[in-house]
């Protein structure tokens, strides 16, 4: 009845059993993948209030700055519409001969940063004048003509608008013979353009602090997955799980939270664009405007999916890094 | 299989858990590790698990010393050790399956491979027909199959038991230590440890006693009568 002398052979029998073909390894590698992902989903299901609080913290913290950026993205673009407007109007000396006026518009057109030259004549000006400000019958009253004679100069505009050149421009043409004034209206651009500069540095500023807040939010859940979790982990590491196999529910976990938060995210701010957009297009439309407000568009909501993921991976990692180490078979 | 060669153990504090312990178990081979609350026994199983890495002294597991494994290898290493615990560590929120199948399922094998293997082994300590219930829903008795059968799913060469007769009647004991003969008849290397003497008695196998810490006998000549 001895135990100890039972066949040795049978050992290579129980070690053969280990082996495991490549191709079969990684089919369950992929297999436990997808049940990872599977039980993760099924974990934040069971606890429903937590997982839903958690993913509206996170879709509120990255839809706050989204929205600030689309604002100042839709204000500037609101902003490149008025750009077309911005013209230079000459006014020429009311002594200038035809002469000078035609050399004058030959030398604007040859100006390098000059899309399109208009002139009005006085003549002209004074009929426009009669036909649209309704003063017609007083203007009889005038002796002559009052108005100069009038060029349009459409500068090319270039992206970011460069006050530094148009105001070369303005120089130079103010220097041209027979030119009495001239008179730009780009500065309120150029202000609108370091606004929208200040707005896009702002939501970058807030999005940087509220994307910290997501990561402390996401780390604390998983923090609270870990410690709850603390049995299985130690069972699983006792019977030959890595630190991988351990790592990788939470992982996902955190993962998925951050996925569910830029989900939710986006589905506000499509919500609230079209609820906005109605608005804004009865507004352009007062104004003759064919604007209309900008929503997410699609790689922009990819991009919120691809930053929410991200931030869940990143979060959840520091939270696994900092306190799985701490859970060992004793 | 397994060799431990003076082996010491001193905890932080200057608590001695084994002092200088020396033993040889063939593979195949089925022993009982009794003593004292206190005299070793767990750290023993501790070491050989890898939770506990010696102060001092050798242990060598089919030739290779154990000292010299990194602390990634850890996880393949006990891939080829099973364990049974006293209070069976199960887990509860898992179906018995779910249970059986974790070893297989760190180990990377493929779905239909764990379904076979975790049935075969259910159906190795008698619960098969308990595959969908919940570990809550066993006796104390069947909960400890189950345990038994986690630690035999993935055919490990090691099999160690920590009071794997703790809380149960003398009949269900066994049962339990038939299973491991069973075992031990496939070639697995199994040792038992516990202070349950009746069982000891009952039971014809080599005795490896420790006593604060010493191996007093390694009952290394039992069958060489």
């Amino acid at each position: 009845m001895a135990a100890t002398d039972r066949p040795r052979e049978a050992v290579q029998r129980g070690a053969s059993g280990q082996k495991i073909k490549l191709a079969d390894r990684w089919r369950g590698y992929k297999s436990h993948h997808r049940d990872t992902i599977r039980i993760s989903l099924l974990k934040m299901m069971r606890e429903p209030v937590q997982t839903v609080m958690t993913v509206a913290v996170i879709a509120i913290a990255l839809a706050l700055p989204a929205a600030l950026y689309l604002t100042v993205e839709n204000i500037q673009r609101m902003g490149s519409n008025f750009e077309s407007s911005a013209q230079i109007t000459i006014y020429v000396h009311k002594e200038a001969k035809a002469e000078t006026i035609e050399k004058l518009q030959d030398k604007l057109e040859t100006l390098p940063t000059v899309a399109s030259v208009t002139y009005i004549s006085a003549k002209q000006a004074l009929l426009e004048f009669k036909a649209l400000s309704g003063f017609g019958s007083a203007l009889r009253y005038l002796e002559g003509n009052p108005l100069p004679a009038v060029f349009l100069v459409q500068p090319i505009v270039l992206e970011p608008i460069d006050l530094a050149q148009t105001k070369d421009l303005v120089a130079a043409i103010t220097e041209l013979p027979g030119v009495d004034d001239v008179q730009i209206d780009m500065q309120w651009l150029q202000r609108l353009h370091s606004l929208t500069e200040v707005g896009h540095k702002v939501a970058l500023a807030l999005g940087a602090t509220l994307g910290l807040g997501v990561l402390l939010v996401i780390g604390n859940t998983i923090r609270l997955a870990i410690q709850s979790r603390r049995d299985e982990i130690i069972i699983v590491k006792l019977v030959g799980g890595t630190n991988a196999y351990v790592r990788r529910p939470f992982l996902y976990n955190g993962v998925l939270l951050g996925l569910f938060g830029a989900l939710t995210a986006s589905i506000m701010l499509y919500a609230s664009v079209w609820w906005i957009s109605s608005s804004i297009a009865d507004l352009a439309d007062l104004y003759q405007s064919q604007y209309r407000l900008a929503g997410l568009g699609f790689l922009r909501f990819l991009m919120l999916m691809g930053l929410g993921g991200l931030f869940g991976l990143v979060g959840a990692w520091m939270a696994v890094s900092k306190h799985l180490k701490d859970i060992e078979p004793k | 299989m397994i060799c431990f060669d003076n082996l010491s153990k001193r905890y932080p504090g200057g608590f001695e858990a084994l002092k200088n312990v020396s033993f040889e178990m063939a593979a195949g081979e089925m022993a009982f590790l009794t003593g004292h609350s206190g005299a070793g026994k767990s750290t023993l199983l501790k070491m050989l698990m890898l939770m506990e890495r010696p102060t001092s002294g050798n242990l060598l597991i089919n030739g290779k010393n154990l000292n010299r494994l990194p602390d990634s290898q850890i996880p393949i290493y006990r891939r080829q050790v099973g364990v049974v615990f006293q209070n069976h560590q199960l887990l509860l929120d898992r179906t018995v399956f779910d249970n059986v199948a974790l070893p297989l399922q760190v180990s990377g094998y493929p779905a239909n491979e764990i379904g076979r293997r975790v049935r075969a082994a259910l159906d190795g300590v008698g619960l098969l027909d308990k595959e969908q219930q919940k570990p809550v829903a066993l006796s104390g008795g069947e909960q400890q199959r189950v345990g038994i059968a986690r630690a035999v799913v993935h055919k490990p060469r090691i099999l160690l038991a920590d009071e794997p007769t703790g809380n149960l009647d003398p009949e269900l004991s066994g049962e339990i230590m038939a299973l491991f003969r069973r075992f031990q008849n496939v070639g697995v290397t199994v040792l038992i440890a516990t202070h349950d003497v009746n069982l000891i008695d009952r039971m014809q196998l080599r005795i490896m006693r420790l006593e604060g810490g010493n191996m007093i006998d390694d009952g290394a000549d039992y069958g060489r009568y």
